[in-house]
């Protein structure tokens, strides 16, 4: 009798569907798992040790390129933590537009989930559109921050500046006519507030178009229903949250049982699976498309009506405006040693927490009365996820692991952080 | 029993597979979103974020006074000065301003910082590198690039003004 | 003094009575915000800042000018001394000037800290800033007096340290200013100190002006290479460039200040011309070599020539400057060749009585033993001259004690001094005799040979206040100079002062050249003696000898004999006539390219590690603050190459620190301490002469290449300024180069700007 051997093999780093360098050995009995075993760190750029080595305000930059699909939620985390140990208010107004673009940033990285998740698993058309309607999110974030990903716009006490009242057009040109420039810029003539209520306004048709192409078909339900069971109790164990707890059936979510900023006031449900499986966390996301659009409404209109500051007015640590600057003696002084030194955090500890797009994303700061972090920890949520894989993994098919993966929603930038 | 009726009959008569081709299908009549990059640019905003550059006042002195702020706030360390009273006049100059664009994270925080508004982040992204060493942006590379898109750049920042 | 309990801040402290709460508090260390208290001037109380909340009080009270009392309950934080802080904050920086970006005190600056720390952060004066005219104050400091606060810090330490009242306030209120009354610079060699002083920006270095921000500096601790008292200093840098020379603070030694030349001569290592590579003269003419090339050579012609006219032709003469490494591994390596022609003491004269001196000539009391004298007498002593942080501690010593001084030649003091009695060298001898004489009058007990000596001798009123002082004070002292050292006669003059001072009970101390004289007779870098004073059976030449009678090659360290030494002529010719000279030299000019054979490229004082042993035997050790020029390499990297290429015994050390433990050992197991027993002469010798004294910043070849120090008022009377070679000024500053090639932007539209922006970097 001939010897049978299991077989293993590398799945990544340099897979497409490996959702950048994550590398899985697989050991497989013919096309079935045994045993999947990721191997991280392929990205780890010692985030954590790098803002240790600089001054608190100048780490909010490296943030953004943790999980690199949702920016605005990572800084939001480690604002919030921040903020917790200097104890400073944080005007209202900021605390909506945090959780407005919080909420933008949902969307645009449960699009790329989809887009990228679908292409996987084979419906390309998804992803052309779900990148169509990240577009205006990304003109959103370029509007207010400069950048259409990086942003670096949530500050300590608030964020960096105001909505933009108005949104850059559309020219005119040889290659686009004067009617069809008018009509693309009819989004575009109001502000930041208008251009994305319009948004607003036509997303949740298009989720409906991306639900007519999944939802229902069979492909998609081959593909994704009964794969990778997680009962409630083994995600409790295994560390899950956000979608992927959602979606066995656990109602947890920050923004309802721990809310932050201003999600008390507003009016969301938070919508759970049933199965466990890959199909119900679809669901799970999709239907959180749906509240996020519906946040995003209630937060453009409570800012339509209330005008104010955006930033704390506590110049020891925010710097002052550029016109007090430039006549104004002590603001000159505290925007020089602002920039040069930054502030000193009181000392103590803190974690904060936030509902990002994956999951419970944390930090956690370590102070020591000085201007650098004694300690930064950041608990990112696809870590646990993806450390998970193994146990979801096992028993199923090699062709599975593309759509687990999928559904982890992994990227990698914050696990390897 | 209806229920299952329907089942069987959506099934295979592929009622959802044809929903979603009708999806595809209607799109196919809808305008296009795209635009003929690199003719065609998609809007920008004025607070946009890319390649720097030092400008100049109207005088044409240039507007740095080798402060190092943005040198000290920079997260990457992509900045560096040099600095000395310059012969001419014994005013406060830079030597040296580089700055490393492979180091840099385009996070505007040099722009944040300059007292003068001399290091600027103009809206110019698309730029490519030929030979070793171009990545260096060195005082009269920027300056060049604030000399040619002034008019740009001090509409931009009369744009944002209001909200800094 | 009784103490009294005081409680600042709940906390409750023990506090000598008559003490300031600040005194107390920073003690503790709890800071109080300040800018015209230093804990080394006087209470002056004016800026207000450290207002603090005292109980009982209705209104704060400075902290700075309050005695302590029994009982009294100090609030450093409550509502009232807020308020009273931020109240004073605010009124300093109504007239301040927005200048931070471009001030050099920006990121170190107690009014930025200060202001953060306790100030508004919002200003509510809009009305126009006062603008004070800048004054031109000398080479050393740059002055911005828009910026000045009036903590009047400098002001009093004119007066109050220095002893120089350059500095005033002229005007009251808003009209008032700092400045020296009239233009001019200031003169006082400590004048740097008032860089450190100054709280603001209104004082910065000039030679540093710009150059660099606090935060980008990294310090390292080091010595000062140019005085006996071995000044702590620490050396700022900055990419491997020094940037700038400030104090450390050392009780026992500078306090917290350092003199000019202390602060200043590093420029002469970095903006004066280096060498930075071997270089050997061929036919006349100067080439670059490597260094195995350069030292084979060397090694080949020290053997030749120790072959064809016998070792005891070749010499070494070292810096007084040079670390104890380097004086140990120079004398080795003279030693293992064969010759013992070694020698240190540039300036001395008179080596008669060499075989007595003590393990090495030093004080016999501690530095800051000296500001507690009730009488001290200089004999030919020039300390601002030549220790100008002694004069600082002897000034203080003349708030309750006497200082008298017996000195050849001109000399001023910033302080106090009678009798200050000044004579020709040719007197000197005579002057302390009388002193002598004096006290043998007074006393009761003195040998009759003694007595017999000075029988002839009549002392003046003058020479009698002096012995009585010396003899009635139980805290009493003679120093004698550096330039005493340099008189004809100075082994008798040594003999006197020792005489004196067992005659009256006084302490004896004498002053050194260079920052390591005593390391010099440690490490065995004198003819006549082995490491640690082990007497050697063979007697070398010793400086005198060498270059007036001349020998074959020599091998100079650090040191230019004909600018250094007292027989620049006779140095001149026999360098000239000699065969080989080895000249180990930081520096790439100077009169040497004409007498030199080799050049070797050695570390500059911030470049190498080492060790200095100051005049009262404390051993400083050092390490390299940046990395050296070129192909340069610490000094005792190269002797101890060159000991292996003459295949010499004892070359193995691998760092600096394993020849001063080796030197150390030696020191350390010497059993015969030497004091120094000097020999009563037969007869009483008269008359003798001094080589005119070096001014301040022309005495060794760091101070003599840093131009501010050549600019300052000291340098500009070098009388020997015309053959010291003239360092070409400035840091010139290269203009903006042309853009070469502006970055490529993506060229695929003419319309598109970015495009067009690719097209003018073609253009």
């Amino acid at each position: 009798m001939a010897e049978i051997r299991n077989y293993t093999m590398n799945f990544g780093p340099v897979h497409p569907a490996a959702h950048g360098v994550l590398r899985l050995v697989l050991e497989l009995d013919g096309e079935v798992i045994q045993r999947a075993d990721p191997h991280i760190g392929l990205l780890h750029r010692a985030t954590e040790k790098l803002a240790e080595s600089k001054p608190y305000n100048q780490s909010i930059g490296y943030m953004d390129r943790l999980d690199y699909v949702s920016m605005m939620c990572n800084e939001h985390g480690y604002v919030l933590a921040m903020e917790k140990l200097l104890g400073i208010e944080v005007p209202k107004r900021a605390q909506y537009i945090r959780v407005m673009f919080s909420e933008v940033t949902r969307i645009l990285n449960h699009l790329l989930w989809l887009g990228a998740h679908g292409l996987d698993i084979g419906a390309m058309t998804m992803f052309l559109y779900c990148f169509r309607d990240r577009e205006p999110l990304m003109d959103a974030y370029e509007a207010v921050s400069g950048a259409r990903m990086h942003a670096t716009y949530f500050r300590p006490g608030g964020v960096y500046r105001d909505l933009p009242d108005t949104m850059p057009q559309y020219q005119a040109s040889k290659w686009r006519s004067e009617k069809n420039a008018e009509q693309l810029n009819q989004a575009r003539s109001g502000s930041l507030l208008d251009f994305l209520w319009d948004f607003t306004e036509t997303f949740p048709d298009h989720i409906d178009d991306y639900e007519t192409l999944l939802t229902e078909n069979r492909i998609w339900k081959q593909r994704t229903v009964g794969v990778g069971v997680v009962s409630p109790e083994r995600a409790f164990q295994l560390g899950f949250s956000g979608p992927m707890l959602r979606g066995s059936g656990v109602a947890w979510d920050l923004r309802k049982t721990q809310p932050y900023e201003v999600y008390d006031e507003l009016d969301f449900d938070i919508p759970i699976g049933r199965n466990g499986d890959c199909y119900d966390r679809y669901l799970v996301r999709m239907e959180e498309l749906r509240q996020s659009n519906k946040i995003i409404k209630q937060c453009i209109q409570w800012l339509k009506n209330n005008p104010g500051p955006v930033i704390a007015e506590n110049y020891k640590v925010v710097p002052p405006s550029r016109a007090a600057m430039k006549d104004d003696m002590e603001a000159l002084i505290h925007h020089f040693k602002l920039f040069t030194e930054g502030f000193c955090v009181p000392e103590g500890e803190a974690y904060a927490a936030v509902e990002h797009p994956k999951g419970e994303f944390g930090v956690y700061l370590v102070s020591d009365g000085a201007n650098k972090p004694y300690r930064v920890k950041i608990r990112a949520p696809g870590f646990a996820h993806l450390a998970a894989m193994d146990e979801v993994a096992r028993g199923h098919m090699l062709a599975d692991v593309v759509a687990l993966i999928g559904t982890m929603d992994i990227v990698f930038g914050e696990i390897d952080r | 029993m209806l229920l299952k009726l329907k089942q069987f009959f959506d099934t295979f008569f592929l009622v959802e597979l044809l929903k979603g081709l009708s999806v595809t299908g209607r799109h196919l009549w809808k305008q296009k979103i795209t635009v003929l990059y690199p003719e065609e640019k998609t809007p920008m905003s004025p607070r946009f974020r890319g390649l720097h550059a030092l400008r100049r006042y109207p005088n044409g002195e240039e507007r740095c006074i080798a402060c190092k702020l943005c040198e000290a706030v920079c997260p990457a360390l992509a900045i560096t000065i040099d600095a000395g009273p310059r012969q001419s006049d014994g005013t406060r100059r830079t030597t040296k301003y580089e700055i490393d664009l492979f180091k840099c994270i385009y996070c505007g925080f040099c722009e944040e910082s300059c007292p003068v508004d001399s290091i600027v982040e103009t809206r110019v992204f698309d730029y490519h590198f030929e030979k070793r060493g171009e990545h260096i942006m060195t005082k009269a590379k920027l300056l060049a690039i604030g000399d040619k898109l002034e008019p740009q750049i001090a509409a931009d920042r009369a744009a944002d003004a209001k909200y800094r | 003094m009784g103490t009294v309990t005081i409680e600042i801040d709940g906390v409750s402290l023990e506090a000598e009575t008559g003490s300031m709460i600040i005194e107390i508090a920073d003690d503790a260390g709890m800071h109080i915000p300040r800018f015209c208290y230093h804990k080394k001037l006087s209470v002056a109380a004016n800026c207000r800042m450290c207002l603090v909340d005292v109980s009982n009080s209705p209104k704060a009270v400075p902290a700075c000018a309050t005695p302590v009392a029994d009982g009294m309950k100090v609030l450093t934080n409550s509502t009232k001394a807020r308020i009273a802080q931020k109240s004073v904050m605010e009124f300093l920086l109504i007239n301040h000037p927005l200048d931070c970006p471009i001030c050099d005190q920006g990121g170190e600056c107690e009014l930025q800290d200060v202001a953060l720390g306790f100030g508004n952060d919002v200003s509510r004066f809009t009305e126009g800033k006062r603008v004070v005219q800048d004054k031109n104050i000398g080479p050393l400091i740059e002055t911005d007096m828009t910026r000045c606060i009036h903590c009047t810090r400098c002001v009093r330490f004119g007066t109050e340290v220095v002893g120089m009242r350059e500095m005033g306030a002229t005007g009251r209120g808003e009209h008032m200013e700092i400045g020296t009354y009239i233009e001019k610079s200031i003169e006082s060699e400590v004048s740097g100190n008032i860089i450190d002083l100054c709280p603001v920006g209104a004082l910065t270095a000039k030679p540093s002006r710009y150059k660099a921000r606090a935060w980008e500096m990294q310090s390292t601790a080091g010595v000062s290479p140019h005085d006996c008292l071995g000044t702590n200093i620490e050396i700022h840098h900055r990419r491997g460039e020094v940037i700038r020379v400030v104090p450390r603070e050392n009780e026992k030694i500078n306090e917290v200040w350092i003199s000019d030349r202390d602060r200043f001569s590093y420029q002469s290592v970095t903006d004066s011309e280096r060498l930075t590579q071997p270089k050997i003269k061929k036919d006349g003419q100067w080439q670059t070599c490597d260094w195995e090339t350069a030292l084979t050579h060397v090694c080949d012609q020290l053997n030749n020539i120790k072959q064809s006219e016998g070792v005891e032709n070749i010499g070494a003469l070292i810096s007084p400057s040079a670390t104890l490494e380097e004086m140990y591994l120079t004398q080795k390596l003279m030693r293992g060749l064969g010759s013992h022609n070694i020698d240190h003491r540039l300036r001395q004269v008179d080596f008669s009585s060499q075989f007595e001196a003590p393990m090495f000539p030093g004080m016999e009391f501690d530095i800051d033993a000296l500001e507690d004298m009730d009488a001290t007498l200089l004999i030919d002593a020039d300390l601002r001259r030549e220790q100008p942080l002694l004069a600082l501690r002897l000034r203080k010593s003349t708030r309750h004690g006497r200082v008298m001084s017996v000195h050849s030649g001109e000399v001023e003091n910033n302080f106090k001094v009678s009798p200050n009695v000044s004579v020709p060298a040719s007197d000197l001898l005579a002057q302390l005799q009388g002193i002598v004489a004096a006290l043998i009058e007074q006393h009761k007990e003195v040998s009759a040979e003694l007595t017999e000596l000075f029988v002839d001798i009549k002392p003046t009123p003058d020479q009698q206040t002096i012995a009585s002082e010396l003899r009635i004070n139980d805290n009493a002292c003679l120093l004698v100079g550096q330039s005493a050292l340099e008189h004809s006669k100075s082994s008798h003059i040594r003999w006197l002062a020792k005489t004196i001072s067992d005659l009256s009970g006084c302490a004896f101390g004498e002053l050194t050249a260079g920052a390591n004289t005593a390391g010099g007779y440690i490490a065995g870098a004198l003819p006549h003696r082995l490491s640690a004073a082990e007497e050697s059976n063979i007697c070398g030449w010793n400086t005198q000898q060498m270059l007036q009678k001349g020998l074959s090659a020599y091998l100079l360290m650090n040191t230019e004999p004909e600018l250094d030494s007292s027989y620049r002529d006779a140095a001149r010719v026999s360098l000239l006539k000699s065969k080989f000279v080895v000249m180990m030299t930081p520096f790439a000019k100077g009169e040497f390219l004409d007498y030199a054979d080799v050049l070797l490229p050695i570390a500059g004082f911030t470049e190498t590690s080492g060790t200095f042993i100051n005049v009262c035997g404390e051993w400083q050790s050092f390490t390299a603050a940046v990395k050296a020029k070129g192909e340069a390499r610490p000094a005792w990297k190269v002797l101890r190459v060159l000991g292996n290429l003459l295949e010499l015994d004892g070359f193995d050390y691998v760092s600096s620190q394993e020849i001063n433990a080796a030197v150390k050992e030696r020191f350390e197991s010497t059993t015969d301490a030497r004091v120094g027993h000097f020999q009563r002469p037969d007869s009483l010798e008269s008359g003798g002469e001094k080589p005119r004294p070096l001014s301040m910043y022309d005495m060794d070849s760091l101070t003599r290449r840093s131009l501010c120090l050549q600019m300052s008022v000291q340098g500009q009377d070098n009388w020997r300024r015309d053959q010291i070679e003239h360092l070409v000024a400035s840091q010139s500053l290269p203009e903006t180069e042309s853009p070469d090639s502006l970055i490529n932007l993506s060229a695929s539209s003419a319309e598109s700007e970015t495009a067009s922006l690719q097209e003018s970097s073609d253009a």
